[in-house]
């Protein structure tokens, strides 16, 4: 069992990182760990207590943001039967943090090389349910000839130039809300034979 | 949920494990067709080739993104110490 020390160790550690998540979704990558420990309501050493690097800390927040990402994406994926459903999943678990999306998106050359891996490999678990139910449709004859990764970047390219340019598109609400169903209407109708 | 500890794949349904059974560790993806789990080299070619395929990367980027996501799995923990 748990001493009330740990408990409390672990609730300073779970306020750090939802500070961290809503500061770096607000400010981007550069905010200063003074700005999350403020939002904490923890002091500026306490962080370090925690994670022994802002690097960590980092790291630690898009990995967890991955594996939620990736988790909600597969659940979703196997229940799903077809593209629409897919990419309908692909929107409803990156909308609910669209701006630290955003962020990661927009700012990822100023993450540590590590950090960067491990976001890749998040698209990568996108690409493998893509993979799927395309072919599983390709099959059917109900889809275009088009290379696989050709099929899946277009559509990463238009989602990710209408999230770049929120502030054009939709700068006072979340964007995916607003064009989701859109985008993913068109994507549907490109690809369709 | 079990997690493939070969590749990180979440496992639930029965298909998705090794041979379909779901005492396995590791998914139907890491399996050779014998039932045994492949091995690192195995999985990392067919990991670049999968990223290829589906995203059309660089083969060297395409290797160091398999090389990265193996370093956190624990099937492979030997080969990055
Ligand atoms: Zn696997």
């Amino acid at each position: 069992m748990q001493s009330k020390r740990q408990l409390q160790k672990e609730s300073t550690r779970k306020k750090i990182i939802e500070a961290a998540y809503k500061v770096y979704a607000g400010q981007g990558f550069t905010a200063p760990t003074a700005a999350i420990a403020k939002e904490a309501g923890v002091s500026h050493g306490t962080i370090f207590v925690h994670f022994s690097s802002l690097e960590e800390l980092q790291c630690y927040l898009i990995q967890d943001f991955g594996n939620t990402l990736g988790l909600e994406i597969h659940c979703l994926a196997e229940t799903g039967s077809n593209t629409e459903e897919l990419l309908k999943a692909h929107l409803n678990a990156l909308a609910k943090h669209e701006n630290f999306y955003i962020r990661l998106i927009a700012e990822k050359s100023l993450l540590p090389e590590d950090t960067q891996m491990a976001f890749a490999n998040i698209q990568s678990i996108m690409a493998y349910h893509f993979s799927k139910v395309i072919e599983r449709e390709g099959q059917n004859q109900a889809i275009k000839n088009i290379p696989l990764h050709l099929m899946f970047n277009t559509w990463m390219g238009l989602l990710h130039y209408y999230l770049l340019n929120k502030d054009f598109f939709s700068p006072d609400q979340p964007l995916l809300l607003r064009y989701g169903p859109e985008l993913i209407g068109t994507f549907a109708e490109l690809i369709k034979k | 949920m079990k997690i493939c500890i070969a590749c990180g794949m979440p496992m639930q349904e029965a298909a998705e494990f090794a041979c379909g059974d779901t005492g396995k560790d590791y998914c139907v993806h890491c399996a050779r067709p014998d039932g045994s789990m492949q091995s690192f080299e195995e999985k990392k070619a067919g990991m670049i080739q999968f990223i290829i395929k589906t995203q059309g990367f660089d083969k060297k980027a395409a290797a160091q993104m398999a090389e990265s996501s193996m370093k956190k799995l624990p099937a492979w923990k030997e080969y990055f110490v």
